[in-house]
This record gives structure tokens, C-alpha cells and sequence, in this order.
């Protein structure tokens, strides 16, 4: 067991001269036993950051830790981690058993015999033990997806490492094995580093998430707290599907004023503005209720332009009603209401967006200078 | 030879269960004809893909197949120079005495160690470089066409350049042995290196070959396979061993049957090189033996016969090859 620690990890690649950086300073701590999810858009650094970690690329700057020693120059097979990769990539000449087999055969010392059982045991355990003399070819995708992990399993390591393990899955096993990979972690107490750009996984799998863009950590909190108060925009944007809506505002005595609305704010807000005048405010669309009639400070007359049901929910694309062919006509944003809600294209609602559900950023640099309200208990199950 | 083998195949497919080239869906009327009368069931499918198949089927059939079939003819007869042949009376008496000919029986051993060692050498020789251009170095593209370069000259050019190099006096081979304080050697026509210079040479000229062969194979093994051996704790050798080189058992059958048919009928390198010597000591392979008696002793059907073994010894080599690449549905 290990607490695996990246001290201001920075990797970058030179492209003729050129000097791109991958990762760039990234500081995690993460605990003994944790479920760290690493995750961003494609090319944010995630894998290479697991790579770094795995040993599979070397570390450009700072320092890998695990259990406070420096790992950042040792090779893959001198770290005591497993990792386990999008393409499973098993061995397609080798049986299951000898896939397992193998990374004990290689890094150890165990006889053969105490291997056979342990891989025996593991097998057992991921419930594929039919599975043991076939070859990695006469595998469904989820059978596949079990030896590889099983693989990283027997091995017994201090950190597991997995690159979007799921992601070759269809939609209905990736929920189960989602689960189930939960528990085997939960079971198993091994420190993992998990990758992926699917927030679903990351909101429903880690103890803690870390999102990453560019190169760079934008923040590393509970699924919860990143949701509820996402340290800057694109935090922000990037978690919750569909994404929250944002509108460029600027602030003038006390209110928002956007090219579609003005936005009255309480004093308590004007006060973590701080005095800034170009701001961009958020709200999720799950936080916008409809009105039959705009009547309050924070509704707006609107028009439904489309419908998307989904069932338990639908997705509802608004227009504002302008009297003015202005520059804010023609946008939309959405609202998700209950899927029972009846609501149809062309209807004329309000749209309320309450004061304790906005977000506020800075325009420049995309800091969070203002979110939401929160209460403790909320529990929030993201699309 | 392969690129014949495959012709030949594909044409007799085509002429015989003609449904299976099929793919626009004449299949099933095809067969259901056939069943009926004979003259009502020629297809139109059939009669329109004639101008196609019949040319190349056709020449193949005559110019092949057929002069394989005369050649077979000519073996069961006996004939010298160009006299007539009497096809009154057949037997396998040229065969028996390729069995009772001492210089057959060499020459028989010596297609066998070239065989076997030329491919063996060949294969090894090729997975090693392959591997070093694998591993992303400067420069991989350069290396690649100069290792690859000795395949696209002709055998008779680098006969001349190898008999340069093996010359007893003044070739390169010699001037270093001596310089290392080995002596000198006489390369070719010493019996018992002749073979051994002729199999470096035919390494020198085949291994870029096996190695573009490997190349392919191990450019379509995933690079996770090499991460997870890392990460799984193999050193380098291990990698190789356990995991990639078994992975590249399809390339190295496909290589090992193109060099053993090389090596079969590897007759113009050897002329070329060893040719000066009659009958060649120690380099005389069946081939070379084959056109010696052909067309300098005479013996027509005596070469005859030895072309027909090396035919069999040719398709016992290619046809489990074909047998395991239909298995697998890749033909």
C-alpha cells in the first residue's frame, strides 16, 4: 500500500526545436488506498501524465514519490505498478493464464507453482476462471477487459494505473464493469490512478477527481465539489452534461447586463466580484426553472425553440424574446426539467434563473469568482 | 515464384468451381444450372467473364502447366541432344540413376544445406536488423533501403562483385582474413568453403528481404504490447523473446517459404559465380547440375528428371504454406 505523490511533474516533447509541453507542473497528492480519476479533453496531458507515472515516458521535470521515495528514474518493471490499458493489450500468443502468469514471471522471483495458484486465485475472484487455457482471440470485449485487469490484479501492486479502460466497451457493460471495477478497488484498498475522458466515469468512479487541460491541473476535488464549485470555467464547463450555460456580462450598478438580459445581483455576490467589470456568468441547466409567466427579478420571457426527451428528463433549447433584432438574438441555452414536465417547441415560458444557482468568472482568466450555493446533503447523479 | 503460384491457383479456382470467385451473386444460379442440362445451364455470367479468364488461364495452362507435363513426359524417356524422343516405351529409369550418381547425390546435399542454412541465416539475420530499425532510430528509412538495396541488383552483378571480394589474391575477404592473421583462402573453388562463401553472399544479398518481411510483421504489433511487457517487469531480451518475436510467426513462415524456393532454384547467382568450374566442386546445387546436363552434356532426360524432383521438392514446400494461409481464410 502507498501514497503515490506528483511534485510538480512536467513533461515536454521536442518537435524539431520546438518545445511542446505536455504536462505542466502538475502537483497531486494522492492517498493510500485512494481512487484518483485524472481527467480532460483529449490531448489535455492524462495519459501522458500516467505514462510518466507507469515509467513509460520519462519525467521532463519534478518528482514522482511513492511512499516517499523518487521513482521518477526508475524503470516500469522497478516500481510496483500494474497498469492496464485501453487496448488491454494482452499477449495474443499466450493463453490467459500465461497473460497473468507472465508479469509475475518476469518481475519475481515466485515458483512456478505459487504462481499457478495465485493466477488460480485471481482468476477465481474476476470470475474467469473457464476462461484460463483460451487465447486472448476467443474472447468477447468484456472477457478481454476482465483478463486485463486480472492481469494487473495478480500482480499485487502499489499503484494500479489504468488508460480509459472501459472505453472499448459498449454502453451497457461499461456500467457494470464501472461498478464492479468500483468495488474491486474498494475490496482491493490498492492506490489506482485512473484515466479517462468520460465524465461520467470520473463523477461516479474516484475518490477524487483531477481535470486537466492544456497541460495543466485545473483542480483537484471530490466529484462533488468540482461539480458544485468548479475553480474556473472550464471545470466549470467541462463536467455536467448537458454543460452549463454561460453568458458574457458586464456589471453596471449592481446588475448583469448581457446582450439578451439584466441580471439584478444580491450584495453578498456584488461582493465576491470584487469590483470586476467584464465577468462571464454560469448557470447549469438543470438550475433553470420554467415559468408559465416571467414574474420575478430573475425570469425572462423565452420561447421554447427545441425539445430533446430523454426520458427521465428533457433537454429544453430556450430563445430569449427580444423586442430587438439585437446582437444577442437567435441564442439559445438550455434548460433540463423533469421529463414528465409537458413542454413543447414554440411554447412562450419564462425561463428563472435563481440567484443561488449562478456562477460567476472572470472573462480574462477564467477564475471562479463566485459559485453557487450549496447544500451539504445535495446529492447530484450527473447525465 | 509465390506471385506464379498464386496466378496459377486463382486461374483454377476460377475454371473449376467457378461460384466461388463469384461475388455478384451468380453464385447460386451457377450451381443450380449445372444440376439442370448442360446446354441450357452456361450462364451468362459464365459466357460474359470468358474474354477475362480465358487468355491468362489459357497461356498459364499451355505455357506452365503444359510444358511441366512435357517435361514430365521427356523425363520417362531417354533422349540425348536433340534427337527425337520415342514415347514407345516409359519408365523411371532416369530417376534411378539420379539415385545411383554420386555427383547427384552431392549436389542433392548441397541444395539441402542451402536450403537450410541460407533460410535459417537469412531469417535470423533479418529479424535482428528489422528489429534495430524498429527501435525509431535516426535514419530509419536510409538504413532500410541500404539493407534492402543487394535484393534489387541482379544476380550476375553481384556474383562479379562477390567473386571481386572472394579473389584469392587481391579480394577484399582475403586482404582482411590476412590483416586479422588468418591467411588467405581460396574462397570459391575450395570444395569445402565454396558453399559456405556462396551461402554469406546469398545472406548478404536475401536478409534485406527478410527483414522488410519482419518489418511489416512487427509495425503491426501494437505498441502497448511492448508498454505492458515493461510495465509487466521483462527486460529488453525478455520483450523480444517472449512477447514480439512469437507474435511474428505469420512473417516468418511467408519469408522462410519465399527464401526456400530462392534457394531451390538459385541457379543464376551460382552459375554466375562458380560457373567457371566444370562440374563446380562443392557449390554444385540441382539446379546448376539440371542445366549442365541439359545443355552441356546432353542428357536431356536425365535433366529432365531432375527438374521434375525439383518441381515436387518446390510444391512440397509451397503447399503446406498455401494449405495453412486457406485455413486461415487468407487466400
Amino acid at each position: 500500500m502507498a501514497e503515490l505523490v506528483l511534485d510538480g511533474v512536467t513533461k515536454h516533447f521536442d518537435d524539431d526545436g520546438d518545445r511542446i509541453v505536455a504536462v505542466d507542473d502538475a502537483s497531486i497528492d494522492i492517498e493510500d488506498g485512494e481512487f484518483l480519476v485524472l481527467v480532460g479533453p483529449s490531448g489535455c496531458g492524462k495519459s501522458t501524465t500516467l505514462r510518466m507515472v507507469a515509467g513509460l515516458e520519462t519525467v521532463s521535470g519534478g518528482e514522482l514519490r511513492l511512499d516517499g521515495t523518487d521513482i521518477s528514474d526508475r524503470a516500469p518493471a522497478d516500481r510496483d505498478v500494474a497498469m492496464v490499458f485501453q487496448s488491454y493489450a494482452l499477449y495474443p500468443h499466450m493463453t490467459v493464464r500465461e497473460n497473468m502468469a507472465f508479469g509475475l514471471e518476469e518481475s519475481t522471483d515466485m515458483a512456478d507453482d505459487v504462481i499457478d495458484e495465485r493466477v488460480s486465485e485471481t482468476a477465481e475472484m474476476m470470475g474467469i476462471e473457464e476462461l484460463l487455457e483460451r487465447k486472448p482471440r476467443e474472447l468477447s470485449g468484456g472477457q478481454q477487459q476482465r483478463v486485463a485487469l486480472g492481469r494487473a490484479i495478480v500482480r499485487d501492486p502499489e499503484v494500479f494505473l489504468m488508460d480509459e479502460p472501459l472505453s472499448n466497451l459498449d454502453a451497457k457493460l461499461r456500467s457494470t464493469m464501472r461498478t464492479e471495477l468500483q468495488r474491486l478497488q474498494e475490496n482491493l484498498g490498492v492506490t489506482t490512478v485512473y484515466v479517462t475522458h468520460d465524465q461520467t466515469e470520473a463523477m461516479t468512479m474516484g475518490d477524487r477527481i483531477a481535470i486537466l487541460n492544456d497541460g495543466r491541473l485545473q483542480q483537484v476535488a471530490t466529484p462533488l465539489e468540482a461539480y458544485h464549485a468548479p475553480a474556473n470555467e472550464f471545470v466549470a464547463g467541462f463536467l455536467g452534461e448537458p454543460s452549463m450555460n454561460f453568458f458574457d456580462a458586464s456589471v453596471e450598478d449592481g446588475s448583469l447586463i448581457t446582450d439578451q438580459f439584466t441580471y439584478p445581483l444580491s450584495e453578498d455576490t456584488l461582493d465576491d466580484l470584487g469590483g470586476a467589470d467584464d465577468v462571464r456568468l454560469g448557470v447549469r441547466p438543470e438550475d433553470i426553472e420554467l415559468v408559465e409567466k416571467p414574474v420575478g427579478d430573475h425570469d425572462y420571457a423565452v420561447t421554447v425553440d427545441v425539445v430533446e426527451p430523454l426520458g427521465d428528463e428533457n433537454n429544453v433549447y430556450l430563445e430569449f424574446d427580444l423586442d430587438t433584432e439585437g446582437e444577442g438574438a437567435g441564442r439559445t441555452f438550455t434548460a433540463a426539467v423533469d421529463g414528465t414536465h409537458p413542454v413543447a417547441a414554440g411554447d412562450e415560458l419564462g425561463a428563472r434563473i435563481p440567484e443561488s444557482a449562478i456562477h460567476i468568472f472572470d472573462v480574462d482568466s477564467g477564475v471562479a469568482l463566485h459559485n453557487r450555493e450549496r447544500d451539504p446533503d445535495e446529492q447530484v447523479i450527473p447525465q | 515464384m509465390i506471385d506464379r503460384i498464386h496466378e496459377a491457383v486463382r486461374a483454377r479456382g476460377e475454371s473449376e468451381g467457378d461460384g466461388d470467385a463469384r461475388t455478384d451473386g451468380g453464385t447460386a444460379t451457377v450451381a443450380d444450372d449445372d444440376a439442370g442440362s448442360f446446354f441450357g445451364s452456361v450462364s451468362r455470367d459464365f459466357l460474359g467473364s470468358l474474354p477475362f479468364w480465358l487468355p491468362p488461364f489459357a497461356l498459364m495452362g499451355f505455357f506452365v502447366y503444359g510444358a511441366i507435363g512435357w517435361n514430365f513426359a521427356l523425363s520417362l524417356v531417354n533422349v540425348q541432344q536433340f534427337n527425337q524422343p520415342n514415347y514407345s516405351q516409359l519408365d523411371f529409369d532416369q530417376y534411378l540413376r539420379a539415385f545411383g550418381d554420386p555427383s547427384f547425390i552431392s549436389a542433392a546435399q548441397n541444395t539441402a544445406v542451402l536450403l537450410v542454412a541460407f533460410t535459417l541465416a537469412c531469417l535470423v539475420v533479418g529479424l535482428l536488423v528489422a528489429i534495430l530499425v524498429d527501435r525509431h532510430v535516426r535514419f530509419e528509412n536510409t538504413f532500410r533501403t541500404i539493407y534492402l538495396l543487394p535484393m534489387s541488383l541482379s544476380f550476375v552483378v553481384t556474383a562479379q562483385f562477390w567473386l571481386w571480394l572472394y579473389n584469392f589474391d587481391n579480394g577484399l575477404v582475403n586482404v582482411v582474413t590476412q590483416a586479422l592473421g588468418l591467411g588467405r583462402y581460396k574462397w570459391i573453388s575450395n570444395p569445402e568453403l565454396a558453399l559456405g562463401a556462396v551461402v554469406f553472399a546469398l545472406i548478404w544479398q536475401f536478409s534485406g528481404y527478410a527483414m522488410v518481411v519482419y518489418l511489416a510483421g512487427l509495425r503491426a504489433i501494437p505498441d502497448e504490447h511492448y508498454e505492458a511487457a515493461r510495465v509487466d517487469g521483462a527486460s529488453t531480451l525478455k520483450m523480444y523473446w517472449r512477447v514480439i518475436v512469437p507474435q511474428l510467426k505469420g512473417a516468418t513462415i511467408s519469408a522462410s517459404v519465399v527464401l526456400m524456393v530462392f534457394a531451390l532454384k538459385a541457379f543464376d547467382f551460382l552459375y554466375a559465380l562458380a560457373g567457371g568450374f566444370f562440374p563446380p566442386k562443392g557449390t554444385d546445387i540441382l539446379s546448376t547440375m539440371m542445366v549442365r546436363q541439359a545443355f552441356s552434356a546432353g542428357n536431356r532426360s536425365y535433366a529432365a528428371a531432375i527438374g521434375i524432383m525439383l518441381f515436387l521438392l518446390a510444391i512440397a514446400i509451397v503447399a503446406p504454406y498455401l494449405t495453412y494461409q486457406y485455413r486461415r481464410g487468407e487466400l
